[in-house]
């Protein structure tokens, strides 16, 4: 069962002929070719796959694509901005927040829902909102610390 | 993981979804967030033909709150929405707790409150993947005829391990539910069959709509506390809400509610916490209700992360810290409550 939908994302329309089963994650890299939305257990636990819509944080492998007609996506590709980094992958660069790189679109995505909806988060803050995103290299610490840091304006 | 293929509709209204539901039978499967379903689908543990989106129809997204009313909530408003809206920190501070426990930022942000509390029990012998389920003979939940939890059981012991469900029955919550064309107010309770094969008691073509807490009596608090190894992503390994409404002088305790989850094959709302009531919450009271919550305890090995034996031993200690710490909340509070 196929349906044509319109997906409106990172500003750009799209009008794709998906199956009424796939996932918004499967759309987004198959379709599209946007591989930086990473598929990690495919299950809703790690966070790999995170995107926003519409200002909040949403697993896109636990997401049907039809459901997201007339609703606003941003993928990691929609981060930077005319081909400059945004203050939050800068400074996850500066503090070594990336190590194999798995989850580093996912919590990218998360900081950012954090930092619009509060400029100003404590540690405690920043823990809470990346705590649905798994890093197996352990790299929490510096990935706290990165987020903190564009908090603080200490990167822009 | 490909989900199956199922036909979908966008019904306009609660009463046309009803009805599709309802024509549907076990065919037929609404959706709210989906957070719950989509592992279920993937594993082809339920293979839907038609699920019919609740997001189409209006109506169901409000939250009001009113000092004579209460708080009314649409089904389908999102945990993240719940937990932050002011009004509930405010007035529902249990309620918010439990939101901000359910799963990740990601899953609160997806999963709906009438979601939540329908959402499906869980057994480690049930929730696998196809292949890893190929070892094992069906199971009551999978239509078969054995119970791999409780050996030689006719019936099923699936655990219903919801986070929302025993902060709204200590709230005393009503739920509305739509079928056909209308719709009935129950209490919260009876949303719940005790059967794990199926843990609510709706029958197909109906919806919950509505969810609708008293306001807060005076002098009162709630807690919600739960228990998992890590602090984020889990499934309650116990979850204990309590609610106390104590007198003026902040000493005798007028009323107590206390409720539990992921122990049983539905939340457990404690009885015997009415014995609490006009008297002083002395360590003997406040044992007495633990040893209530302790005997009425069911947790298997079918949860993975702890023992049974150490779950139901946190009973006890998570009730009488919850009792603890709502009187906290109460006389913090103050006069002003």
């Amino acid at each position: 069962m196929k349906r044509v939908i319109t997906l409106t994302i990172n500003g750009e329309t799209h009008e794709l002929l998906v199956k009424t089963n796939e996932t918004l994650l499967d759309v987004l890299r198959d379709y599209l070719g946007l591989v930086g939305t990473k598929k990690g257990c495919d299950a809703g636990a790690c966070g790999a796959c995170t995107v926003i819509i519409d200002g909040e944080p949403v697993l896109s492998c636990m997401t049907l694509a039809i459901r997201c007609q007339n609703r606003n996506i941003m993928t990691i590709e929609g981060l930077a901005q005319n081909g400059e980094l945004h203050p939050l992958q800068k400074s996850a660069i500066e503090h070594n927040a990336v190590q194999c790189g798995f989850c580093t679109p996912g919590w990218l995505l998360s900081a950012k829902v954090l930092l619009d909806n509060n400029p100003t988060p404590t540690r405690e803050d920043v823990r809470s909102s990346i705590a649905g995103n798994l890093c197996r290299c352990t790299g929490y610490q510096s990935i706290e610390e990165s987020i903190l840091a564009v908090a603080e304006g200490k990167v822009k | 993981m490909k989900l199956p293929t199922f036909k979908y509709i966008e019904p306009k209204s609660i009463r046309r979804a009803c009805h599709v539901l309802e024509e549907h039978g076990d065919e037929g499967q609404a959706i709210a967030g989906g957070t719950d379903l989509m592992m279920a689908w993937k594993n082809r543990l339920k293979v839907p033909e038609i699920v019919v989106d609740l997001a189409s129809i209006p109506h169901l997204n409000h939250i009001r709150y009113s000092d004579k009313d209460g708080l009314r909530v649409g089904a389908l408003v999102t945990l993240r929405r719940l937990a932050s809206n002011p009004v509930v920190k405010e007035k529902y501070p249990a309620l918010t707790q439990a939101a901000l426990a359910v799963g990740t930022p990601q899953l609160q942000a997806m999963g709906t409150i009438g979601g939540n509390l329908c959402q499906d029990s869980l057994c480690a012998y049930y929730n696998r993947s196809p292949s890893s389920r190929q070892m094992l003979e069906p199971c009551h939940k999978m239509e078969g005829t054995v119970c791999h939890a409780v050996a030689g059981s006719k019936i099923c012991w699936g655990t219903y391990c919801g986070d929302i469900a025993p902060t709204l029955l200590v709230l005393q919550a009503r739920v509305t539910i739509a079928k056909g064309e209308g719709k009935e107010v129950f209490p919260l309770s009876q949303l719940y069959s005790a059967d794990g094969k199926r843990p609510t008691s709706l029958k197909p073509g109906a919806i919950v709509t509505e969810i609708h807490v008293p306001s807060p009596a005076p002098r009162s608090g709630a807690i919600y506390l739960k228990f998992r190894l890590r602090r984020t992503i889990d499934y309650p390994l116990l979850g204990v809400a309590t609610r106390l409404t104590m007198d003026s002088a902040g000493t005798i305790c007028e009323d107590a509610a206390v409720a539990l989850t992921a122990v049983e094959r539905t939340p457990l709302l404690i009885k015997e916490a009415a014995n609490a009531r006009g008297k002083k919450l002395t360590d003997t009271v406040v044992e007495a209700l633990a040893e209530a919550a302790y005997k009425q305890a069911h947790p298997l090995h079918n949860i993975c992360g702890v023992t049974p034996e150490y779950r139901k031993e946190m009973v006890k200690v998570y009730v009488m810290s919850a009792i603890t710490q709502t009187v906290q909340t109460v006389t913090q509070a103050g006069g002003a409550a």
